[in-house]
């Protein structure tokens, strides 16, 4: 599957798991255990021809894949995929560096993926039975399962908000779709990461006028705020109405069949917050309508929800982070309070740069507190 | 703290009395001389009486920032300067930034860019600002006296974005990647505790602090600092850069006050003025450094030489004679400057100047000086004062329990 390079994925997505391919253990498998596990290796050699996985085959449970260019200046990733998502990747390797990323699978049939080589796509099987793979820590699965809800509500929730805007959209009623627009986005804003995972789809709903390789291929929520405030016409925004519902619709039925690792969970909260110091405070993403601080507060909300889950787990293994990140979410959220004006916020126009720089300085303490859970929960 | 093996510095150490390079007098062996002429690499040590980056040979490179604390609270404080004090041990030693988890599934503890790059002398230094000892942390006590916010000077087009702060932060080595990365992992440790409210990178060191160093030049091409104060030169450290116990205050004993000052040069119409002009502005031929009155760049200057038509052959208002020890009662500062461009201004023109550097015993030696020139400098014409800030800048960390500014909290 080919990606568009689009700006808004982030550097490290959040790489959703099927319900089918994958328990949820904690399965960052740590460099120690890497080096014992010789027998659970997975060699993926990339060149200009492909990607072949060597064994081709593995036994079910933990597996570190370590992806090589050996000599291809076309290709630098390789992705392990199911049924059309990323599991596991490692990106932007030049020719003649390696990288690794360990997951534990379960039996099945899984694609190893390489874009822009001749041949993208390779099979790899996992043998055995379920029961080899393993059992997840229980405090664990239970954020797992506590996110996994999270999740399909947010998304449940972002097809109902985003029907009535479309179909004001489609009816030309500029003044209802541009009252609806804001508060329909919030719920993609909240579980950006995940939608980030599934290829295309993120740009396709998300980009900006400058992500895009051509402007006329160019839809998406971003493309309609264009419309409604910068043009001011609705005209040729039918199709692009029916494009998003369509690909909202998509994202919810990818969300339901999706589950997640608790480190996954914690660095798409990082992932949420690295959105709001590049494209919110910047006043970028929502350049037309100046709604930047929904998107904001939709972020702050998904990533602090990404970290209640994972609080109890990480109470365990280190109270003192788990005490710093809430009051940094506290001064965030206090922050925040400033600009919500009868139950709404004020257009991001009207803040200052001295504001912004705050609002830099608090987001940036919290995202370096919150990437370090990860390491404590897997 | 594996610093022997690295340059020839570590070998020598800090002795006790203070000085980073104990071995450039005149009488030593050559064996104890330098191998090779600062510039190099290698490392300076960071434990001692004295903080490394004052006294220790003036690197080539600079990247400076001021911090605000963003937290009230004494123990973060506390916090910060031992977790700082550890990095910088670290990274002045060649290593990385240290508390690597097992994980890969979190950022490593490094930002990685200096890894496999030589130390380059670096040395990181600290300082308080007035405003450290508001009250926020029960310091309001342990202020000196001479630690105020500097007067308005003569001179001064300050940019309240370029002033001031909680704390300084010098880094200085050979490598401008080799300080980035000091001052970036510094900033990133700092996250939460302390924002960052002004930074500075400089490149080309403007005045030599060693008799093993030949003098720089400016960006005004000429050479500065030919009488700055030696590192080596124990007696005039203690008498003009070394807090004694005059402050008062016991955790500054063997510490420094740092000024520093952002001068924005207006290149364009200094490059446009004629040879003779721009030596008598500074009182210095060009090309040799000399003062007008002598052959070579070490003569000393004759203030009381003068022409054929009887006018000073150094004019009244030559930088070099109002700042010059003769004329400010033997007052003197060690300069440690950088030159510095931030690209160009708004109205296209070079946005570059000197990243002024000073140390001494009372910020009021800078005072004076300032009041002096740029009042009456001819150099004027062509600079403003665009940035400032005071720090007073603690003793060394003897070893390895320590901590910066660790006599504050005891």
């Amino acid at each position: 599957m080919s990606r568009v390079s689009a700006g808004v994925r982030l550097a490290a997505p959040m790489a959703l798991v099927a319900a089918s391919g994958l328990l949820l253990a904690g399965c960052g498998v740590t460099e120690s255990t890497k080096a014992k596990a010789g027998s659970n290796g997975v060699t993926i050699s990339v060149t200009d021809d492909g990607c072949l996985p060597s064994p081709n085959s593995a036994k079910a449970g933990p597996l570190t894949f370590t992806v090589k260019n050996k000599n291809s200046s076309h290709v630098s990733e390789a992705e392990l995929m199911q049924n059309g998502l990323i599991l596991g990747e490692k990106e932007n390797l030049t020719p003649g560096l390696s990288g690794s990323f360990s997951l534990r699978l379960q039996p099945g049939e899984y694609v190893v993926n390489c874009p822009n080589a001749k041949n993208d796509q390779a099979t790899f099987t996992v043998t055995g039975k379920s029961s080899d793979t393993g059992t997840a820590d229980e405090s664990a699965q239970t954020a797992v399962d506590a996110y996994d809800k999270y999740v399909n509500n947010q998304a449940k929730t972002l097809v109902a908000r985003v029907a009535p805007f479309v179909a004001a959209v489609k009816a030309g009623d500029i003044v209802k779709a541009k009252s609806l627009y804001a508060p329909a986005r919030t719920y993609y804003e909240m579980i950006e990461p995940v939608a980030e995972s599934f290829g295309d789809l993120d740009p396709e709903i998300d980009a900006r006028v400058n992500d895009v390789a051509n402007p006329k291929q160019w839809t998406g929520f971003h493309r309609i705020e264009k419309a409604l405030w910068q043009d001011n016409s609705l005209a040729g925004m039918g199709p692009m109405a029916d494009k998003l519902s369509a690909d909202i619709s998509k994202l919810q039925k990818l969300t339901a069949s999706a589950k997640f690792q608790p480190a996954q969970i914690a660095n798409g909260s990082v992932g949420l917050l690295d959105e709001v110091a590049k494209s919110k405070i910047t006043g970028e993403e929502d350049r037309y309508s100046h709604t930047d601080l929904w998107d904001f507060d939709a972020n702050v909300a998904g990533a602090r929800e990404a970290f209640a889950v994972l609080q109890p787990v990480l109470q365990k293994k280190d109270p003192k982070l788990v005490s710093t990140i809430n009051a940094q979410f506290g001064t965030v959220l206090k922050a925040l309070e400033k600009y919500r004006q009868g139950g709404v916020y004020v257009n991001y126009s009207t803040v200052g740069a001295a504001d912004r720089r705050q609002l830099t300085t608090i987001v940036t303490a919290l995202s370096e507190s919150l990437s370090k859970v990860a390491g404590e929960i897997v | 703290m594996a610093v022997s093996r690295r340059g020839f510095l570590g070998s020598l150490g800090l002795a006790g009395a203070g000085v980073a390079v104990a071995s450039c007098s005149k009488d030593d062996t050559a064996s104890d001389r330098p191998a090779k002429a600062p510039g190099g690499s290698g490392t300076v040590p960071f434990h001692g009486r004295h903080q490394a980056g004052i006294a220790t040979p003036t690197q080539d490179q600079l990247a400076f920032a001021a911090f605000d604390l963003t937290t009230r609270s004494r123990s973060d404080l506390i916090d910060l300067l031992r977790t700082w004090t550890t990095a910088v041990v670290a990274m002045t030693s060649g290593q990385p930034v240290l508390g690597d988890s097992a994980s890969d599934q979190v950022p490593p503890a490094d930002t990685g860019e200096a890894a496999g790059l030589d130390p380059n002398q670096l040395t990181v230094t600290i300082g308080f600002g007035p405003s450290l000892f508001d009250g926020r942390f029960g310091l309001a006590s342990r202020r000196p006296a001479a630690l105020a916010d500097l007067p308005a000077l003569p001179g001064d087009q300050l940019d309240p974005g370029r002033c001031g702060g909680d704390i300084g932060i010098q880094a200085c080595a050979n490598d401008p990647q080799v300080a980035f990365h000091a001052m970036r992992n510094l900033n990133r440790l700092a996250l939460g505790t302390a924002s960052m409210r002004w930074s500075q990178l400089g490149f080309g060191k403007t005045a030599s602090t060693s008799a093993a160093q030949a003098t720089p030049r400016n960006l005004m091409g000429f050479k500065d600092g030919t009488r700055n104060i030696r590192g080596e030169d124990l007696a005039t450290m203690s008498k003009y850069v070394w807090v004694d116990d005059e402050s008062g205050q016991s955790w500054l004993n063997g510490g420094s006050y740092l000024v520093a000052r952002r001068i924005t040069m207006n290149i364009e119409s200094w490059d446009h003025d004629f040879l003779a002009d721009q030596q008598a502005v500074f009182g210095r031929h060009k090309v040799t450094g000399a003062p007008l009155t002598g052959q070579q760049e070490f003569d000393k200057p004759d203030f009381h030489a003068k022409d054929k038509a009887g006018e000073p052959v150094i004019p009244v208002d030559a930088h070099i004679r109002l700042a010059s020890r003769e004329n400010n009662g033997g007052l003197q500062i060690l300069r440690r400057g950088y030159s510095f461009t931030d690209g160009m201004n708004a109205r296209g023109q070079l946005d570059a100047g000197l990243f002024f550097l000073a140390y001494q015993k009372d910020p009021k030696q800078f005072v004076a000086l300032q009041r002096k020139l740029g009042s009456m400098d001819a150099l004027n014409e062509y600079i403003s004062h665009t940035g400032s800030a005071v720090f007073a800048c603690p003793p060394g960390v003897r070893d390895g329990n320590g901590y910066w500014g660790e006599g504050l909290f005891t």
